[in-house]
């Protein structure tokens, strides 16, 4: 089939390259090295603290949290703008110490600490308990002191336990916000190495219009069409060419991350059909550029800007849910998105092909769309 | 040197012969700019013809109209007298293009750039594999097959260039400036190439803005400018429509005054003078001529040591056609 033989050509043309090596494989891997090192274990959870005047005491516990050092807390100063950059993932979770905690505890009465949590932040949660635990436990001597003064040993232990069991002490009541957060019990690089597929597969197609344009320039391109071939073959060829480039750099990354650094794909047949289509819409995208531009040199740092730009809106370099609502929206627009979406999907949430036909169609669209485009500019370009 | 241009050797040779190509009122414009206006000629089987121009003058334009490569706006080609479109796709088994560029892949060896066209002209398996073997001798790159053509020199680079062309055995054979920047070696190596396919009867269209290459390989030459073929012809055929006069320059002793005015009364000589050294002479065609010019030049006692012909050229030719120089 004349079509391979132009397919292998454009691989061919992309991995004499030395230098598609580097950008193809150690970079990724390097990325997701550094990735999981800042976002893996490293990563201090996050917890929004909302303290609407508790006095003294819930400034203590405040504080106590923030020393156990093993928490980001940050403060808030509404209730609304808490639970929102919890239900945004921004905060694992959020505490809220209520007005007259200190009081209501000095008054011998019973404070209720609110946390609110997206399931898995465990974390935060038990920081927080070990923090009102504490101060629990403060109490109690404190209220163990007290009866001692007036009382005999025996009967100052009969007093502290009954003390004890009188103290109304402070409680937590957990109330879950938001969807469950993707990736939250798996490996430190799996989140990373997914936005990083993306990124590079589609960075990767989109240098890669190199090839095309490469052979339009030097005019084999145009040689082709004198031979028996006809351009629909030429087209079809190039475009085989370029999918191959797409799928070989999410192979690399998929295959490479999942022996070096232990990443799980989910269910495998739906992240194949991900990468797929993913890498069509790479393939559209890269034929259009190699059909617009004349160099090189014009049509590289146009492929770089737009897989970074569309990289970043659509949540490869930061993760969607940390997005506001209009930005959100607008990433939609990015077949990255999408195909993140995908992802979580699948690696998050444990998710098969069924709960990703929606992500897997408009990958299909984003596609289609692109691939007609270019087909139709490239054959122009060629026949005229 | 031998001349390929005789009259009577390109009439006898090829008037006979099937036309392999045949253009007739070819027109194109890009926008405004008329690139091509009305050019019809035709090739025989073993017949060479040149399309000899200026940058600019169209040769490439309708190079790509006869290969099918743009649409033209008017006229039509016929291949082995079928007609020729964009669309045609089996009758391009029939042709070999060689583009003005070096339509090369730089990181291929000269063998993968070969076994890519060779599959697509159709050829496969064993039959490829000979056939890119010999075509690798014919261009002189066996010994340097295997490496990857942006290493080669520029010759070797136009060697493969021409090379992918003859693969499938073209019956026709489109060459578009192929010594475009060459080395001499190189250059004599593709004439040479050129000459011996014609031998082996196939069409032959080249393009050049070199006036000594279409004289040496063309069997006729059509003079093209701002997308017109001015004249068309053999070499002396043109050379006679501009009616183009030879020098004749005689170096003598002697009366070489009395030898000019016994000269002067030869009907084909225009004019005679007396040079430092010797005589010059413009005729209508000097070897009509020249027994003559002996006689009449021993009957005045003038003693001839050296006789020189200048034939009017084409580059002569273009300039009286067109008012300018072929090359600037
Ligand atoms: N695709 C195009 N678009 C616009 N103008 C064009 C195009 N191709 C050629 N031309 C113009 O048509 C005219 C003829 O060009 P062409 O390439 O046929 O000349 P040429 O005889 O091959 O010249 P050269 O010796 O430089 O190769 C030129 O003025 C050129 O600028
Ligand atoms: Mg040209």
């Amino acid at each position: 089939m004349k079509s391979l033989a132009i397919a292998e050509i454009v691989l061919l043309q992309t991995f004499r390259q030395r230098s598609n090596y580097f950008f193809m494989i150690v970079f990724p891997a390097l990325i997701i090295l550094l990735l999981g090192a800042v976002f893996g274990s490293g990563f201090r959870p996050a917890l929004g603290v909302l303290d609407s005047g508790s006095g003294p005491l819930g400034e203590s516990l405040i504080e106590a949290i923030d020393a156990l050092d093993a928490l980001d807390v940050t403060r808030y100063s509404d209730e609304r703008g808490l639970i929102s950059a919890v239900e945004r993932g921004r905060v694992g979770a959020g505490l809220v110490v209520p007005r007259g905690y200190d009081e209501t505890l000095r008054n011998g009465g019973s404070a209720v600490l609110r946390f609110f949590t997206q399931p898995g932040s465990l974390v935060q949660r038990s920081a927080v308990e070990a923090a009102a635990a504490e101060q629990n436990l403060v109490f109690r001597s404190a209220r163990f002191a007290q009866s001692e003064m007036e009382a005999s040993p025996d009967k100052a232990l009969a007093a502290a336990e009954q003390a004890a069991r009188a103290v109304p002490g402070v409680g937590v009541r957990v109330t879950t916000t938001g969807q469950a957060q993707p990736f939250g019990d798996t490996g430190r690089f799996d989140r990373g190495a997914s936005t990083q597929l993306l990124l590079f597969v589609f960075i990767t197609s989109l240098t890669g219009s190199a090839a095309l344009i490469e052979s339009r320039r030097l005019g084999v391109a145009r040689r082709m069409l004198s031979t028996p071939t006809p351009a629909v073959t030429i087209v079809a060829g190039q475009a085989m060419g370029h999918l191959g480039i797409a799928i070989s750099q999410g192979l690399i990354i998929m295959l490479g991350s999942a022996l070096i650094f232990g990443v799980e794909w989910g269910n495998p047949l739906g992240a194949a059909l991900v990468l797929i289509v993913f890498s069509l819409v790479g393939t559209g995208a890269a034929m259009l550029l190699g059909s617009l531009f004349r160099s090189e040199q014009q049509a590289i740092p146009v492929a770089i800007l737009v897989s970074l730009g569309l990289a970043a809106l659509g949540g490869s370099m930061v993760p969607l849910e940390v997005f506001p609502d209009t930005m959100r929206t607008i990433a939609n627009a990015t077949p990255h998105a999408w195909g993140n979406r995908a992802f979580e999907e699948l690696i998050g949430r444990n998710g098969g092909v069924g709960s990703i036909l929606r992500e897997l169609g408009v990958l299909g669209a984003f596609a289609a769309a692109l691939l007609s485009l270019a087909a139709w500019r490239l054959h122009r370009t060629l026949t005229s | 040197m031998s001349s390929r241009f005789d009259a009577s050797e390109a009439s006898g040779l090829h008037d006979g012969g099937r036309p392999v190509l045949e253009c007739r009122g070819l027109r194109k414009s890009f926008g405004s700019l008329v690139a091509v206006n009305g050019i019809s000629f035709h090739i025989s089987e073993g017949e060479t013809y040149g399309l000899l121009g200026p940058n600019g003058a169209g040769k490439t334009t309708t190079i790509s109209m006869v290969c099918g490569l743009l649409e033209q706006d008017e006229g039509e080609v016929l291949l082995d007298g079928t007609r020729f479109t964009p669309g045609s796709v089996k009758a391009r088994a029939g042709l070999g293009l060689v583009p003005q560029e070096l339509a090369v892949y730089p990181d291929l060896t000269a063998r993968e750039n070969l076994r890519f066209f060779a599959r697509l002209y159709g050829l496969r398996g064993e039959d490829a594999r000979r056939r890119i073997d010999e075509v690798l001798l014919l261009i002189g790159l066996t010994e340097r097959a295997d490496e990857v053509s942006k290493k080669y020199s520029g010759g070797m680079k136009r060697r493969l260039n021409v090379g992918i062309a003859l693969l499938h055995r073209p019956r026709l054979l489109v060459l578009d400036e192929p010594t475009a920047g060459v080395d001499p070696q190189s250059r004599n190596a593709i004439l040479e190439g050129v000459e011996r396919l014609a031998d082996e009867g196939v069409g032959i269209l080249y393009t050049t803005h070199y006036m000594e290459e279409a004289e040496r390989v063309c069997d006729r030459v059509g003079i093209v400018d701002a997308g017109e073929i001015k004249a068309e012809g053999t070499h002396r055929e043109l050379v006679d429509i501009v009616g183009e006069f030879d020098q004749i320059q005689l170096t003598a002793t002697g009366d070489l005054a009395a030898a000019v005015r016994a000269l002067g009364e030869i009907g084909a000589v225009r004019e005679a003078s007396v040079r430092d050294g010797g005589i010059d002479l413009i005729t209508v065609h000097a070897p009509d001529v020249l027994p003559d010019v002996f006689a009449k030049a021993a009957a005045a006692n003038v003693l001839v040591r050296r006789v020189e012909v200048k034939e009017p050229n084409l580059e002569a030719v273009f300039l009286h056609l067109t008012g300018k120089a072929l090359r600037d």
